[in-house]
């Protein structure tokens, strides 16, 4: 059995309002609250927030880039949308692991902003492949 | 549709989907995904399934416009090639609510020739809801 890294590959990204509009059209989520930024304004958010896919994406794309294939092939993850993410946000996707047992890892994944908050918050378990 | 109405086993669609190359290549570019793995092995990215499955079904249940993703589980048991067809569903978990917000939890499953390639759980939560007696829940 390979072991697995200590660390996940970092992924950083600057979300902007155009790359939700393309996100919107890639997903099919058109929710206004992502878009609109006058319905966003007369939400508690106060103006559009990124999808929550989208940043979970950022953690898929660290997992592909750490483990490959394996991440498709028995991956799994548990994630808790902590706090919005705005576009002109710049997120750091990092994860540390946390275990391993049965030939699977465990890793504690965190998506921080620019102010070092956490916007989201995940377990993830990927297969240690031979 | 009433969202108040939903009751936790309750089937909210079930469809074919088809992700082509092009699909694929869009989503990777809205997520500024650089891996090359994609390409290079002709393999459609994991969320992007997932998140055309829960559109598809937040689509099917109407959700309000302010409904916010708080929460979300998922298992990935194969790769998906570009182009494959896959059968695609969803179903309601759980549907509560508490101090006036709704809680809705979905299941949704992508499956290959019956076998499923990705499973999971997106929960919502829904402002502006009405106290209703009592919890919904099958999850």
């Amino acid at each position: 059995m390979p072991t697995p890294p200590e660390r996940l590959t970092e992924i950083t990204h600057r979300v902007t309002q155009p790359q939700l509009a393309k996100y919107a059209d890639a997903s099919g989520d058109h929710n206004p609250l992502h878009l609109d930024a006058a319905f966003a304004a007369e939400t508690p958010y106060g103006k559009p927030i990124a999808h929550g896919m989208l940043v979970l994406a950022f953690v898929s794309e660290s997992m592909t880039k750490s483990f490959g294939r394996a991440w498709m092939c028995g991956g799994s993850l548990k994630a808790r949308f902590r706090a919005p993410v705005y576009p002109g946000d710049t997120v750091t996707t990092a994860g540390a692991l946390k275990s391993t047992s049965d030939a699977m890892a465990t890793y504690t994944v965190v998506v921080r902003n620019q102010d070092g908050t956490e916007v989201l918050t995940a377990d993830a378990v990927v297969p240690l492949a031979e | 549709m009433d969202l108040s109405k939903l009751q936790p086993g309750e089937s909210l669609f079930s469809d074919r989907i088809t992700v082509s190359a092009a699909d694929a290549t869009a989503y990777l570019s809205a997520t500024e995904d650089d891996g090359d793995i994609y390409a290079r092995e002709h393999l459609v990215p994991p969320l992007a399934i997932a998140a055309l499955v829960m559109s598809a079904a937040m689509r099917r249940v109407e959700l309000p416009a302010g409904a916010v993703h708080t929460g979300q589980e998922l298992d990935f048991a194969a790769p998906v090639r570009e182009g494959e067809e896959l059968e695609c569903s969803a179903s309601v978990l759980q549907n509560s609510v508490r101090r006036g917000t709704r809680f809705l939890a979905l299941g949704v499953v992508g499956t290959r020739s019956g076998e499923p390639v990705v499973s999971g759980k997106v929960s919502l939560a829904i402002p502006d809801a009405e106290e209703e007696a009592g919890d919904a829940d099958a999850s």
